[in-house]
């Protein structure tokens, strides 16, 4: 007995030999650091002393402080209104070049164009876009409408950075959504119409159970990243005015920069905790039937 | 299906406004990099007079080639560690037997799950105890940047399913002919799991030439910085010198545009790979 195991593990060794890079990047800098970080969350540490075991006194300081739960209400904010609106355009507009248009990849090429730039890079250019006098007033003023200093308004500053993220996102679920759509074989729809379904009935009833899987896949790619928000928010607001455009992430690095880290470390806990639940969710939702 | 006049209109009215709504932020970014100060905001579409003073000043203020060699370097890095190990995990994933790869391969997938902000502070206090030891490693080092990505979960997943496709006969033939396990990874596995690792090595490439919060959080001087994160520290610190900023944009994007429309249907490819169920 003892001997064929031995004897398995041995015939497993170029195995291991392959998956060990693997394994040691992955232990080393992210199993190790996540436990150290789930400790620290339960402690004082400012990064010089050694850490004070406090419990649960930072999860409950933070989640009875009405501050962080505007922080965490910014933050679903983003991420509702994203998702509320993003993945439907990018549907939408893949529905329409589906149809057969000229210049399809030519469109298709334009809408992926913001996808490929870094974040980093949008936000700059979004920023100089929703400067008072900037691009987006004078479109306005040329149709007789009025703007606002849309990132210095605490009523527009949150929205704007939501836009902004939207129009990064959609060319990305354009094109996903039009990969999927072009896998739903014709006969579906042919024996549809056969049935008499109108166009909407067959987008009801062929189109959207054909997109479940790409559906489920953009809402759990859309949802995991957008709670991470951080770099938009870093060049176009830095959380301002007031705390009105503040992010879980945002607030997290800069109470790790104060070295408040036992409070930052809480704050990474919270969030894997609500990405953990979300992922969950969706995933149960995609499994389905 | 052909449809009515009118309808046909309608979507690409619809379509046209799309990509107007697409290209204009890029069109204002470039055009404002041309204009001198005082046009920045006339609302005009053409920079009149043309001028190239802002990127000589945001040349000379910033080390913008350094960073454009640093993002060059990086990106490199991270996609050949990932092409090599991951490929090399995902072989054994996929065609390999050894006790507990199922559950290995399940704790792998589990820490899909973990955003990167989880891990940031130990990993930094990580990086600055290594640089103790070695000043050549830990912080405001390449090792910094590019080692907590040089495996990504996502990409050995990604091989994994692709591998899975080449015929276990080739591999047993091999094996019968003497061959050792890394001598089939690197002359059967590696050429014929070309299109999969085009993919890993755009998909890896594009996430890590994009990179923000990591690359700021370890470097510290600006002979380490990437593009993204030079770029980020000019346009929070201008508000006011648009033009410049708007050159340090372009000049940061141009590259990753260039290199996306010579392959663009890989790009695509690469970016939207696992978002569409196999029917095989």
């Amino acid at each position: 007995m003892a001997r064929t195991i031995a004897k398995r593990f041995r015939a497993g060794v170029p195995g291991y030999v392959l998956v060990a890079p693997a394994v040691l990047v992955t232990v080393v800098f992210l199993v190790i650091p996540m436990i150290q970080t789930g400790y620290w969350s339960l402690t004082v540490y400012n990064g010089v002393k050694p850490p004070q075991f406090v419990g649960l006194q930072n999860y409950i300081d933070l989640l009875t402080d009405p501050r962080f739960l505007r922080i965490i209400q910014n933050t679903v904010f983003f991420v509702v209104m994203g998702m509320a609106i993003g993945p439907v355009l990018g549907l939408a507009s893949a529905v329409l070049l589906n149809q057969s248009v000229r210049l399809r990849a030519l469109f298709r090429t334009t809408f992926f164009l913001p996808t490929m730039v870094s974040l980093v890079a949008v936000a700059t250019v979004w920023k100089m876009l929703y400067q008072d006098q900037g691009m987006i007033n004078q479109v306005l003023a040329t149709f007789g409408l009025s703007g606002t200093d849309w990132l210095n308004d605490p009523t527009t500053a949150l929205p704007a950075v939501v836009v902004t993220s939207i129009w990064q996102g959609f060319g990305f679920e354009t094109v996903v959504f039009l990969a999927a759509l072009q896998s739903i074989p014709r006969e579906f729809y042919d024996a549809a119409r056969v049935d008499g379904a109108g166009a909407w009935a067959q987008f009801r009833h062929v189109t959207l159970p054909g997109l479940r899987y790409t559906i489920v896949f953009v809402y759990v790619v859309g949802i995991i990243g957008s709670f991470q928000v951080f770099d938009q928010v870093f060049v176009m607001t830095q959380g301002r005015p007031g705390i009105s455009t503040r992010t879980m992430v945002y607030e997290l690095v800069e109470q790790f920069q104060n070295l408040r880290l036992g409070t930052a470390s809480a704050i990474a806990y919270i969030l894997l905790i609500i990405l953990a639940v979300m992922s969950y969710i969706q995933i149960r939702l995609g499994e389905g039937d | 299906m052909r449809r009515s006049l009118p309808a046909r209109v309608g979507i690409y009215a619809v379509l046209l406004a799309a990509a107007v709504a697409m290209v204009l932020p890029f069109w204002w970014a470039l055009t404002t990099s041309f204009k001198l100060p005082g046009d920045i905001f006339s609302g005009s579409p053409i920079p009149d007079p043309f001028t190239l003073a802002n990127y000589q000043d945001v040349f000379r203020r910033l080390p913008f080639p350094t960073y454009f060699l640093n993002s060059v370097i990086v990106s490199g890095l991270v996609v050949g560690l990932n092409v090599i190990f991951g490929t090399a995990a995902a072989y054994a994933f996929a065609k390999l037997r050894f006790p507990g790869r199922d559950l290995i391969f399940f704790l792998f997938l589990l820490t899909l799950m973990v955003p990167f902000q989880v891990n940031l502070i130990p990993l930094y206090r990580i990086m600055v105890e290594l640089h103790k030891i070695v000043p050549a490693i830990g912080v405001d080092t390449y090792f910094g940047i590019v080692a907590p990505g040089a495996v990504q979960v996502f990409g050995i997943f990604l091989m994994r399913q692709f591998l899975r496709s080449i015929p276990d006969e080739v591999l047993e033939s091999a094996r019968i002919d003497g061959a050792s396990e890394w001598r089939i990874l690197r002359s059967i596995v590696f050429p014929l799991a070309g299109p999969g690792i085009a993919t890993l090595a755009i998909f890896t490439f594009i996430a890590a030439w994009n990179d923000f919060l990591w690359p700021l959080v370890v470097t510290n001087s600006d002979a380490m910085r990437t593009l993204p994160v030079g770029l980020a520290l000019l346009a929070r610190r201008n508000t006011v010198v648009w033009g410049q900023t708007m050159a340090g944009t372009v000049v940061a994007v141009a590259p990753m545009v260039i290199v996306f429309l010579l392959l663009q249907r890989r790009f695509i490819e690469g970016l939207t790979a696992g978002a569409v169920k196999d029917v095989g």
